[in-house]
């Protein structure tokens, strides 16, 4: 049976008198792929740090499948922190470190590989370039082999090579069961990666379920026709 | 796992080389030149605990200070957030490992103090004092974090910084006398932990070991006062008040 890692139900949030987010659920089992599409300022990124505890739900649920699960989850962000001043490396250690394990040689190695950094271990991180920067990020939220994984555009600002890259590492590690809620403006990406897709408008769920069945119900062509006819009148 | 975060965060420490620098260097210098011109074994000593002391003052605030808003701007501690490590293991870890290298900054000039000068103290003596300069530089430290914490910017982490080390620099007995001085100006130390420093570390090198336990106690509970402002004000964001609800630890 296909277990549930995280269920948020019906997540509210005001900032002021404006309500960002409004009555937002999302969920993610073992090996599922969901993809959180919207314009900008729809509630995503609000939803998200909801999800991960940063910001308090002003109602809602959040449930993941353990008490104990912030070690077994990893996030990338939209920005690239790492420690400044510190190497690829030292950073990789020290985020693995910060999730209660010793990176080992071999496993520092694969990480590497995986992100395409072989060879720049001793580079400073901050002197990376903007794409390489992104992929140590998404090396960073493997370092502890999560079984879910949240990323915000995790293919923003990557060349095409790169964009594969990471395509086919969201698909090995789906395959190996690890569920995965990523963030894109990237349609055709969104259209092949994920196997449910989630439409935020104006903080609320405008439209939710595969590719197929949401182009389906809403008559369109294509994922970028959907967003575009159900976002009208938003600043994109 | 602590060890290599503490690695880490020493090794980043090492890096700071302006604050080094300027942690070192600026009290040497006042040490060579006040000790050398005024010449007396009393005066000196004084200045050894003075110059000491606001090493690990300088060191502590200001260094922690930056480095702290300079990772919380980088998006760091949002991701920390996330993680399973404490709060108030990182805040403790960070510290600690500043502490090591204040502590080894405060010792060369501590061991350039005694040569130049051709002072000589007891174990005992040199114990009491090198364990007032590890509280300090803790004390100090945490402070720094706590200045980060509230600071929203790089111009206010130097305002509030200034705000507070100047009255504890002029409050204190670090190199002159305030048996002259106007009770307000003494009364204004009382309540910064720098001044009880200085008077602890006088005593320490005075011999006057039973007036070393009070200043002694009192940066111990500045100390803790300081780690836990420091743990109540964290904040990840570095567009969000301090006082935003976060998770606690």
């Amino acid at each position: 049976m296909i277990k549930s890692l995280v269920q948020a139900k019906g997540l509210v949030k005001h900032y002021g008198e404006r309500k960002v987010v409004d009555g937002v659920s999302i969920q993610a089992a073992e090996g599922e792929i969901i993809a959180i599409i919207g314009p900008n300022g729809a509630g995503k990124s609000t939803s998200m740090d909801m999800m991960l505890g940063l910001r308090k739900a002003d109602a809602g649920t959040v449930t993941y499948w353990e008490e104990n699960y912030r070690s077994q989850v990893g996030v990338q962000l939209q920005d690239t922190p790492f420690f400044p001043g510190m190497t690829v490396m030292q950073n990789l250690r020290m985020f693995a470190a910060f999730y209660g394990q010793k990176l080992s040689r071999q496993r520092s190695i694969e990480l590497l590989a995986i992100s395409g950094l072989q060879g720049m271990e001793k580079l400073e991180a901050s002197r990376l370039s903007g794409g390489q920067q992104k992929r140590l990020a998404i090396a960073l939220t493997l370092a502890h082999s999560p079984k879910l994984l949240f990323l915000d555009e995790p293919t923003a600002a990557l060349d095409p090579r790169a964009r594969r890259d990471i395509h086919e590492l969201i698909r090995e590690l789906s395959a190996k069961g690890t569920a995965i809620i990523f963030t894109s403006h990237d349609m055709e990406e969104v259209g092949k990666l994920a196997d449910r897709i989630l439409l935020i408008d104006k903080g609320k769920v405008a439209a939710e379920g595969t590719a197929g069945e949401l182009l389906m119900q809403h008559q369109s062509e294509t994922l970028e026709e959907l967003y575009l006819n159900k976002t009208m009148g938003a600043v994109i | 796992m602590k060890s290599t975060i503490f690695a880490a965060m020493l090794g980043l420490t090492l890096k700071d080389k302006i604050t080094l620098f300027y942690s070192l260097i600026f009290p040497l210098a006042l040490l060579i030149g006040l000790g050398m011109y005024f010449d007396t074994p009393e005066y000196q000593e004084k200045l050894i605990a003075g110059v000491t002391a606001l090493g690990a003052l300088f060191w502590g605030v200001q260094g922690i200070a930056f480095q702290v808003y300079q990772q919380r701007s980088r998006g760091v501690y949002k991701l920390l957030m996330m993680t399973p490590f404490s709060i108030l293991s990182f805040i403790l870890t960070v510290t600690l490992a500043r502490t090591v290298v204040g502590l080894a900054i405060n010792g060369i000039i501590l061991a350039t103090g005694l040569l130049l000068f051709g002072l000589t103290y007891s174990i005992v003596n040199l114990l009491l004092f090198t364990g007032l300069l590890l509280l300090g530089t803790l004390c100090f430290t945490a402070l720094g974090f706590v200045i980060a914490n509230l600071a929203s910017n790089e111009g206010q982490i130097n305002s509030l910084s200034n705000l507070l080390q100047i009255p504890m620099i002029f409050g204190s007995s670090a190199f002159y006398s305030l048996e002259q001085a106007p009770a307000w100006i003494k009364l204004t130390g009382e309540f910064f932990p720098f001044a009880h420093m200085i008077n602890g570390q006088t005593a320490a090198l005075t011999g006057q070991l039973t007036e070393v336990l009070v200043p002694m106690s009192l940066l111990f509970l500045f100390t803790v006062l300081f780690v836990v402002l420091a743990a109540v004000t964290f904040r990840w964001d570095s567009r969000t008040s301090f006082l935003a609800i976060r998770r606690q630890y």
